[in-house]
C-alpha cells in the first residue's frame, strides 16, 4: 500500500518528476529501421514529451530532436532532413544534432539571435534493427548491448501500444506466482471453455520463489512443483533488467520484453525474441521481423487465449495508472515491494549526481545476462507453446519459426541417437 | 493496539475480518499531515490506509533518519495476521523488514 504520493512519484515520467530524471539517464528502443525505409522522419512520444527522429539520406545517420520548432512550435517531423541536421518546413530553421540553431534564412545574419534559442536534442543509435535513442543530460552512458539484441539467430518483434503507465508492467515482472495462476489456471479454464489444450508446463505449482539485486536488475528464481533447486528456474533464474526490461527465455528462444514509457499512461510493448536452437539452422538476418499483436477483440474484449494476451488483460485492466493506495499486498509480492524500493534508491543516486543503476560507461561487444535454459522441465512443449501460444503466434513467420525448432530438435535427436 | 489494527481491518471490506468491530475512524488531526492524504471516508480500503500511514515505520531501525525525509520507502505487506513493512532507509540503506506482532508465535521444528 502506498500513499497517494508515493504512488505518483513512482508512476510519472515527465520532465523534472522524480521518476522522469531517473529514466532519462537510460537508452530506449523507440522505432524500426524500416519505419525509415520510405519516409524520413517520425514523431515518437517518450517520457511524456514528442519528438522528431530521422534519418539523413546519404549517410543513415539518426537524430532526434524535441518536435516542436523553438520558433513557432510547428512539427519538425514536417522538416526537411540535411546530412547535417534537420530543417523547418515553416520558416527553415535548421538545427544540427546536438539542437544548436546553426541557421535562421529570415532573420539578419549578423543577429546573435541563432545562438541564443537551442533545440532539446538526444542521441540516437542502431541496435538489433531497432532505433534507440537517449534524451537525458551529458555524458549519455554507453547503449547497453544485451545479448539478445546482438547474438545471432533468427529475430523476430512483436510490439503493441497500451493504455496504462509502464510500472504495472514492470511490477509483473516480479510477481513469479502469476505464471502459475494466469497462465497455468485460468489458461487452463480458458482452454476447457473454448475447446482447446493449454500448455501443461505453466501450471506447476511455485514451491518456492527468490529475488536478488543484481548489477542489471533483480534476478528472479523459482522452484516449481516436481524440481529443485538444481533445476535452471532455481540455479540460473532470469532477471528484470532495470528499469524497464526482463529478460527470459528457453528452449533456444532468447527474448527480451521491452516496455518503453511513452507517458504515464501509455506503454509501447515490445517482445523481441531470437530463436538459435542448438542444432538449428538459420539465415543470417539484418533486422528482426517486426508485427503488431493483438489484444482487444472486436467487441472490445481482451483476448486471452494466449499468453501474452492474458498478461496484457491484468496490466490494463488495473486502469491507466494502478491506484496503489488501495492494494493489499502478500507475501508473494515481496519482489514488487523490492523493485519499488529499487526505483527510489536510483531516484536518490540520481538526485545525489551518481549514475544509477545499469548505467555504462566501457565500450563493450555484448552483455551477457542469466537466463535459464531448460524452462519449466518442459523443453520442446515450451518451445511450441511460446511461439504458438503467445505474441509469436502473430508473427508472419511463425510457421518457419516452428519449423526451426522443430528441425532442430530432430538433429539433436538423432546425434543423441547415433552417440 | 490489537483492537485498533484488527478492528480496521475488518472495516476494510475486502480484507480478511480479524476481530472486534472497529472504534471509530481515526481523527485526520492524529494523522501524520500532508503528504499523506488518505482515501475517501467510508472507502472499503480507507481503514487499511489510515492503519497503513499510521503504523509504518518512521525512522530506520539501524540510524534513526527519517525514512521519508531522506528518500526512503516501506511498503506494506500481510503474512497472515502479521504486517510486514519492507523498508529501506535512504540515508544509511539499511534495508530490511520490519515486522509488526500482535502475538510472537514459533513454530517448533520436527524432532
Amino acid at each position: 500500500m502506498l500513499t497517494v504520493e508515493q504512488n505518483e512519484e513512482l508512476t510519472r515520467v515527465g520532465p523534472g518528476t522524480p521518476m522522469g530524471e531517473l529514466l532519462r539517464r537510460y537508452w530506449y528502443p523507440i522505432a524500426f529501421e524500416q519505419d525509415f525505409d520510405t519516409v524520413p522522419t517520425k514523431t515518437v512520444r517518450l517520457l511524456s514529451e514528442n519528438w522528431t527522429l530521422y534519418k539523413t539520406p546519404k549517410g543513415g545517420k539518426y537524430g532526434i530532436v524535441a518536435e516542436a520548432c523553438p520558433h513557432r512550435s510547428a512539427s519538425l517531423t514536417y522538416g526537411v532532413v540535411h546530412e547535417d541536421g534537420i530543417r523547418c518546413g515553416y520558416h527553415g530553421w535548421k538545427w544540427d544534432f546536438e539542437g544548436n540553431c546553426v541557421e535562421q534564412p529570415a532573420e539578419a545574419d549578423n543577429q546573435n539571435f541563432r545562438d541564443r534559442v537551442k533545440q532539446k536534442a538526444g542521441k540516437a543509435e542502431v541496435m538489433g534493427g531497432m532505433i534507440w535513442v537517449y534524451v537525458g543530460p551529458d555524458p549519455a552512458p554507453e547503449l547497453p548491448r544485451f545479448d539478445v539484441f546482438v547474438m545471432d539467430g533468427v529475430k523476430d518483434c512483436g510490439y503493441a501500444t497500451l493504455p496504462c503507465n509502464w510500472l504495472q508492467i514492470m511490477e509483473n515482472s516480479v510477481d513469479p506466482h502469476h505464471v502459475e495462476w494466469l497462465h497455468g489456471y485460468y489458461f487452463n479454464f480458458m482452454g476447457e471453455t473454448q475447446g482447446f489444450d493449454a500448455p501443461k508446463a505453466f501450471q506447476k505449482k511455485h514451491l518456492k520463489t527468490g529475488f536478488e539485486e543484481m548489477e542489471w536488475g533483480i534476478l528472479k528464481r523459482r522452484v516449481l512443483e516436481g524440481g529443485s533447486e538444481e533445476n535452471d528456474d532455481w540455479k540460473v533464474g532470469h532477471p528484470l533488467v532495470f528499469p524497464y526490461f526482463m529478460r527470459v527465455g528457453g528452449a533456444g528462444i532468447d527474448q527480451m520484453q521491452i516496455r518503453v514509457p511513452v507517458d504515464d499512461r501509455t506503454t509501447w510493448k515490445l517482445f523481441y525474441s531470437n530463436h538459435a536452437p542448438d542444432a538449428g539452422a538459420w539465415e543470417a538476418q539484418d533486422r528482426p521481423v517486426v508485427y503488431e499483436y493483438f489484444w482487444r477483440d472486436d467487441e472490445g474484449r481482451f483476448i486471452t487465449d494466449y499468453i501474452e494476451g492474458q498478461d496484457i488483460m491484468a496490466w490494463v485492466s488495473q486502469g491507466p495508472v494502478t491506484d496503489r493506495t488501495q492494494e493489499h499486498l502478500g507475501r508473494s509480492d515481496a519482489g514488487v515491494a523490492m523493485l519499488r524500493k529499487m526505483f527510489k534508491e536510483n531516484m536518490k543516486r540520481v538526485a545525489n549526481g551518481e549514475d544509477p543503476l545499469g548505467t555504462i560507461r566501457e565500450k563493450h561487444d555484448m552483455i551477457p545476462l542469466p537466463c535459464e535454459r531448460d524452462k519449466f522441465g518442459a523443453e520442446r512443449e515450451f518451445a511450441e507453446a511460446f511461439i504458438t501460444m503467445g505474441s509469436m503466434r502473430y508473427s508472419p513467420q511463425r510457421q518457419q519459426l516452428l519449423d526451426l525448432h522443430a528441425d532442430a530438435w530432430a538433429r539433436r535427436e538423432k546425434a543423441a541417437a547415433g552417440a | 493496539m490489537r483492537d485498533d489494527i484488527d478492528g480496521n481491518r475488518s472495516r476494510a471490506g475486502g480484507a480478511a475480518p480479524l476481530g472486534d468491530p472497529s472504534p471509530a475512524r481515526i481523527p485526520l488531526s492524529d494523522l501524520p499531515p500532508d503528504p499523506h492524504r488518505l482515501p475517501p471516508p467510508g472507502a472499503w480500503f480507507a481503514g487499511d490506509a489510515e492503519r497503513h500511514l499510521l503504523d509504518k515505520p518512521k525512522f530506520c531501525p539501524m540510524c534513526a533518519a527519517s525514512i521519508e525525509v531522506h528518500g526512503g520507502i516501506s511498503t506494506e505487506y500481510w503474512v497472515s495476521d502479521q504486517r510486514v513493512f519492507m523498508t529501506w532507509c535512504g540515508e544509511c540503506g539499511w534495508f530490511g523488514d520490519v515486522v509488526r506482532y500482535d502475538m510472537v508465535t514459533i513454530t517448533e521444528e520436527e524432532h
